[in-house]
Parts: C-alpha cells; sequence; structure tokens
C-alpha cells in the first residue's frame, strides 16, 4: 500500500520507466515458467484431475468421486506402513550416504599416488544403471547359491546360509544398504566440487596459527561445503524418495507388503490392481510431500545462513 | 454454416492421418521365450507373402511390463490391432469395451480347430473375446534320483504321502530338501491352492464370496506352514520366486515342486542329466485334487481400425502348421485338437503327464479385482510362512479383505 501511494506521487514518465524495470525480470524468467508449466504443472493437473475420479484400469475417467479415492487409500493400513517405511528408507539412504561421502570425498581431495583411480573407482558404480545393479544384487543375495553367502561361509564369518530376502528385517536394510551404495558417487561428486572451491592459503593461514587439522575440518571446510551440502541433500531426497528399481528388483515390495515404499506401492496399485484414481492419488500425496520436505528445508538453511 | 462444415471435414481428415495406414495390422505379443519375436516375424513375413496389401507389424513386450504397456496405450488411444493377454485380464478388457466380440468371425470350422478346455475361459456372455495361444497347466516334478537315494518307490499319491516323502528326502542332508515351496512374487497364491482344492475348497465359494477362510484353506496353509517348520522345503521361502524354486530343483536340490510344462525345456536345455518324473498334484484325504489351468488370448481391440485384415492374421497363425510350430518351441500344452494328434506332442510323455491333469484343471475365477484378490492371498501366506500371524488369523482375514475386493 505505502509503495503505491509512493508511486502515484510520482509523474507519469518516472511511474512508466519504473514500471518497465519492474516488468524486465519477469520478461527474463518467463521462457522458464512457460516451460517449467508445460513439463511439471500440466501432467500435476492431469493427475491432480484423476485423482478425483472414479477411472477404470484404462486411465478412462468413469465420472466425479471426490476425495474417495484419498478416503481409500488412508482406509487402508499397508498405505500407512508404507507411508512411514518411505520416510525410514529415505532418512536412511540420504543420512547414510551424506555421512560416507563427507569423508570419502575429504579423502579423494587429497594428493595421493594412485587417486585417479580411486576417483574411478567410486565413480563406477554410476556408471551402471541402478537396475542393473539391483539384479546383481538379488543374484548376489540368493540363499541358496548367492555369492554373499558363499563368501561369509568361506571367510568362516557364518556357518549356514542366510536367507536375505526373505523378510523385511534383513532385506529392508540390506536396500537401504544398496541405495547408500549408488548415491555415493554423486554425492561425492558434488562435495568434491565444493572442496576444490576452497583456497589452499585459508588451511596454510590456520596451520601457522596452530589450528588442529580437526580444526581444520569443523570450522573452516565444512561451513565452506555447506551450500554443497544443501544441493545434496535437497537432490538425494528427491531422487530416493522417488527410487524404484532397488526394492522392486530385489523384493516388489514384499513379503506381505513389508518392505514397500510409496512408489512401489503406487506402481501395484496402478498396473498391477488397475486402481488408477487411487494411484493418481498416491502421486499427488508423494509430490506435497517432496515440495513441503524441500521448501522447508531449503527455508531451514537460509534461515541459519542467514544468521551465521 | 460452410465453415462448419470446413472445420468437420478438416477433423474429419486429420482423424483420417492420425489413423494407421489402411493394411496394417498391428499385433503386441508377449515375450514367453527368446523364440518368440523370431517366430511371430515370422509368421507376418510368410502371412504379407500370400496376403500382398496387407502389412503385419509386431510388437514383442516382455510379460512383466505386457499389462502395463497395454493400458497406457489405451488410455492413449495408441493400442494396437490385436494384443496377447493374460485371459485373467479379459473380463476388464470385455467390461470396458475395449475387446472385440469374435463371433461374426468365427464359424463351426474354425471354433472345432481348439480343445473346449481352453476354449471356454474366452468366452464370456456367450461370445467369444479371445482366441487361446498359449495354454498351460501344473503338475508336480520329482527328482527321480533323490527318491531312490531316499528309499521311495514312486512320487506321493497324497498330501500326507508327499510329506513323509518330503521327510525321506530332506533326511538325506547336503543342503537338499523334500519340497520346494514358492512364497514370492507372481502365483504364490496359486502354489496354495493346489493342497486347497485338494482338502475341498474353492477360491469363490457358490454365493461369490472368497473361500480363503474355509476349513479346507486352513488346512492348506497349516500343512505348508508344518512342512516349513519341520525343514522339509528350503529355507526361507519367502525369498523364492516360482524360477528360484525352479532353479533349486534343476540344481538338484528340492525333490519335488509343482509347475509348468515349461520346466521341462529348461531342463532338457540345462540341465539334462536330471532325472525327474511328472506325476498329478496330491490329492486330498477325500480324493479329491486340482490343478491350475492358464491361458493366454489374443484379442482384437474394438477400436481397431483394420478389424478384416486382423482377422485374416489370425486365421492364418490358428491354422495348423503355425500353431504346431509355435507350440512346440515355447514349451506350452496344445490348444488345437489336430496338434495335439501330432507325433511330437501325442507321444510327449512330458506332455501327456500334463493333458493327464487337465481334468482336474481350474482356472482364474473372472471377476473384477482379481489381481488384487491374489495379491491379498498371497501377503496373508507370506505372513504365515514368515510366522508373524497364524492360518487361522491370516486366512479369515485375507477372506474379510477379499470379500470387500468382491462386494460381498
Amino acid at each position: 500500500m505505502n509503495e503505491g501511494t509512493a508511486h502515484s506521487a510520482a509523474g507519469p514518465a518516472q511511474r512508466s520507466a519504473a514500471r518497465r524495470r519492474h516488468a524486465v525480470p519477469y520478461l527474463l524468467i518467463a521462457p522458464a515458467l512457460v516451460l517449467a508449466a508445460v513439463i511439471v504443472l500440466w501432467p500435476l493437473t492431469v493427475i491432480g484431475n484423476i485423482s478425483l475420479h472414479d477411472v477404470n484400469r484404462f486411465g478412462q475417467l468413469r465420472g466425479f468421486s471426490g476425495l474417495a479415492n484419498f478416503a481409500e487409500l488412508w482406509r487402508d493400513p499397508d498405505f500407512i506402513a508404507t507411508l512411514w517405511r518411505t520416510l525410514i528408507w529415505t532418512i536412511g539412504v540420504v543420512g547414510g550416504t551424506l555421512i560416507l561421502s563427507v569423508p570419502v570425498a575429504l579423502v579423494l581431495n587429497r594428493d595421493f599416488h594412485g587417486r585417479a583411480l580411486a576417483r574411478v573407482i567410486i565413480m563406477l558404480p554410476w556408471s551402471v544403471s541402478v537396475t542393473m545393479t539391483a539384479v546383481v544384487w538379488r543374484w548376489a543375495l540368493n540363499g541358496e547359491s548367492g555369492m554373499l553367502n558363499s563368501a561369509l561361509r568361506a571367510g568362516g564369518i557364518t556357518e549356514s546360509n542366510i536367507v536375505w530376502l526373505s523378510s523385511a528385517a534383513t532385506a529392508f536394510p540390506i536396500q537401504i544398504g544398496i541405495g547408500i551404495l549408488v548415491s555415493i558417487p554423486f554425492t561425492v561428486t558434488v562435495f568434491l566440487a565444493g572442496l576444490s572451491s576452497v583456497p589452499e592459503d585459508i588451511y596454510e593461514a590456520a596451520s601457522i596459527e596452530g589450528a588442529s587439522s580437526w580444526q581444520q575440518l569443523r570450522t573452516i571446510t565444512l561451513p565452506m561445503l555447506r551450500p554443497f551440502m544443501t544441493l545434496a541433500v535437497v537432490l538425494n531426497v528427491i531422487y530416493v524418495f522417488n527410487s524404484f528399481p532397488i526394492i522392486w528388483v530385489l523384493t516388489q515390495g514384499g513379503p506381505a507388503n513389508s518392505t514397500d515404499i510409496l512408489v512401489t506401492y503406487l506402481y501395484k496399485l496402478a498396473f498391477r490392481f488397475g486402481q488408477m484414481g487411487q494411484a493418481a492419488a498416491v502421486s499427488i500425496i508423494m509430490f506435497a510431500i517432496l515440495l513441503a520436505i524441500t521448501l522447508l528445508y531449503v527455508r531451514l538453511v537460509t534461515k541459519t545462513e542467514a544468521k551465521s | 454454416m460452410k465453415l462448419k462444415t470446413y472445420l468437420m471435414g478438416g477433423a474429419a481428415l486429420a482423424m483420417m492421418a492420425s489413423m494407421a495406414h489402411a493394411g496394417d495390422v498391428r499385433i503386441t505379443v508377449a515375450e514367453y521365450s527368446s523364440k518368440t519375436g523370431p517366430y511371430f516375424d515370422k509368421m507376418a513375413a510368410e502371412f504379407e507373402a500370400a496376403n500382398p496389401g496387407i502389412n503385419i507389424d509386431v510388437e514383442v513386450t516382455p510379460w512383466d511390463v505386457l499389462l502395463q504397456k497395454l493400458t497406457t496405450d489405451i488410455a492413449g488411444n495408441a493400442n494396437a490391432d490385436l494384443a496377447i493377454i493374460g485371459t485373467r485380464w479379459l473380463l476388464d478388457f470385455v467390461d470396458q469395451g475395449i475387446a472385440e466380440p469374435l463371433d461374426g468371425y468365427i464359424d463351426d470350422e474354425f471354433s472345432g480347430r481348439f480343445i473346449e478346455t481352453f476354449l471356454s475361459p474366452s468366452v464370456m456372455d456367450d461370445q467369444i473375446y479371445g482366441l487361446p495361444v498359449a495354454a498351460s497347466a501344473r503338475a508336480m516334478y520329482y527328482n527321480k534320483a533323490l527318491f531312490e537315494q531316499a528309499g521311495l518307490d514312486g512320487p506321493p499319491e497324497t498330501w500326507d504321502e508327499l510329506a513323509a516323502d518330503a521327510k525321506a528326502i530332506s533326511d538325506l542332508g547336503e543342503g537338499i530338501s523334500g519340497y520346494g515351496l514358492q512364497g514370492k512374487e507372481i502365483e504364490t497364491d496359486v502354489y496354495f491352492y493346489y493342497p486347497m482344492w485338494s482338502y475341498g475348497g474353492n477360491i469363490l465359494n457358490e454365493d461369490g464370496s472368497s473361500g480363503f477362510g474355509s476349513d479346507a484353506a486352513i488346512q492348506a496353509a497349516t500343512l505348508y506352514k508344518s512342512l516349513i517348520d519341520d525343514g522339509l522345503t528350503q529355507d526361507g521361502p519367502t525369498a523364492y520366486s516360482r524360477e528360484d524354486v525352479q532353479n533349486l530343483f534343476k540344481q538338484g536340490k528340492v525333490g519335488m515342486m509343482i509347475t509348468a510344462p515349461f520346466l521341462a525345456n529348461q531342463i532338457k536345455d540345462e540341465a539334462p542329466e536330471l532325472q525327474y518324473g511328472i506325476a498329478p498334484i496330491p490329492a486330498g484325504p477325500d480324493g479329491d485334487r486340482g490343478t491350475y489351468g492358464v491361458t493366454d488370448s489374443i484379442i482384437m481391440f474394438a477400436n481397431s481400425g483394420n478389424k478384416d485384415e486382423a482377422w485374416q492374421f489370425l486365421d492364418y497363425l490358428f491354422t495348423q502348421g503355425p500353431r504346431s510350430e509355435f507350440t512346440l518351441g515355447e514349451g506350452f500344452l496344445p490348444v488345437n485338437q489336430a496338434v495335439s494328434e501330432e507325433p511330437a506332442f501325442a507321444d510327449n510323455a512330458d506332455l501327456n503327464a500334463f493333458a493327464g491333469v487337465l481334468p482336474d484343471a481350474r482356472f482364474a475365477p473372472v471377476v473384477s479385482g482379481w489381481e488384487e484378490i491374489a495379491d491379498v492371498a498371497s501377503s496373508a501366506l507370506q505372513r504365515v510362512y514368515l510366522g508373524e500371524e497364524s492360518p487361522e488369523d491370516a486366512m479369515s482375514r485375507a477372506a474379510k479383505e477379499a470379500n470387500r475386493i468382491l462386494g460381498k
């Protein structure tokens, strides 16, 4: 309001110039906005529309049903359990990835003999498709003829075969572990980029002042890595939350839905049971959760950054 | 007025342009094995040579994603003219007006080509909506060498005998188990229907409600649970899909398993030394028994623009030569009467064993939501196998869930 009165007090020429200045940024972001609208908003409205309808298994709308699809989901105890499990999955994989990636990146950032080779080895899992990795793990985890059991027995660690995928108690932690393994290359790359942007002379100055390497890590390296940390968290959360192949290939969410996460649950609803309306509702819920988490996290980070 | 006519003409033109070229027939086929694609390409080439002007387009899709592909194709109005589908999905295709009834094309000579048992699942409301292209039933495979080592003279006749035989084989040690039990992924529920049928149970009761809560179902689940607890199955059955159990059988690590004819083909290729026999599924205390029959059908889409050409191709596919080549290559049961009388089939001991169990064959019930009900049963069984729930609790809960889906 105040602004408005200030403007009207100014002359007409100034006003139009000001308006033009205001318009420029909008014009500049317009193409990006249009693109985002086409590839994000349009499918979102279509899915939103499906989720509010009674839909047959071929995706053809059969009449408005309000929030019936959502109500049906809340009634399903498997959905609620899956919702929680998805959070454990996401926090487990992203948390584990971050904890392991920081030391790996720090080591790879040092100059040592064979660093190039070590970097290649760390990055290698990235070049294999996640589905293929999961298929290889499925073989390795086979109870009777899997490599993992053979290795454990040959090493004298276990005496009899463990059937890893027979229950969630062993299957789900292993799935999280594989999730961490395939997320590390990307995360390490992000951190390496961050580390290379820290100027060497800060460390020199710090060691002249007598700072121990632990102090250097805590007060120089980690704070300088913070923006890269934010990036890694947000991108990994989005990616892991929606990650399908590991769980699908190893257990298809079983036994008895005990390793389902939202995206495998959604796939079963849509393409096995033909419940397109409920599947669309799950999509909408997933989108809302991701949006909320991302906004919350980014806001939290910008706040702490502003404070420091 | 004139503008409107132009607009309508334009729209009609646009529609025609988007339609397939006249004489083009697209067919979506499931990939049963590495032989499927080359087989259909060959059929298409032979048919095109005999019918100039018709062009056959074959799309080969892996089984796992077939339903997903068909669903998205239909939703996007981009489906083919013909497609292979699981006959158990047919109800939805018919209900939604996706599948074209074929009675107008079929004469007595044509329907007489089929073995009645396999054609009947594709008939709905007295109309034929699909032609059975692949058929299979289940029977019990047993490892003759292991039976001999355990001092057993033949396959078990009843489930009680099966438990005793499984014990004798498991006692051989060396990581060998008597009975291979499937507990993961597709058809986990079917593996449990065999004893359920033998104990006199049914998937659906007479009134259309679920039979999962019946005494027979609970007895069957209890039997499997006791086999697991007594160490007569492989460890951790919930980690073993059908293919995993088949691999155990090929490796000689389980004495018995129930599966389809195609395992015999795999054994010939991968474990030719294995001495196996095929026997009927064990009977229950009252002599009841049932096996699972499965057919896949080719359907014609109601929105196809080239129905007559599509039918001509179907007519060709279902003549004796093409049928014989397909059935032999894939290891299915013959669906054509004439094919079943060919020496390659009539003199094949394995296939005869399967033909012998056909009178007991039961097909998946024709109800909408069947896949979801099957999943309910599979999940309940997995909880029983894992010991998370008693057979009584798990099966009566499954019955309740299934009845909700059935609307009963």
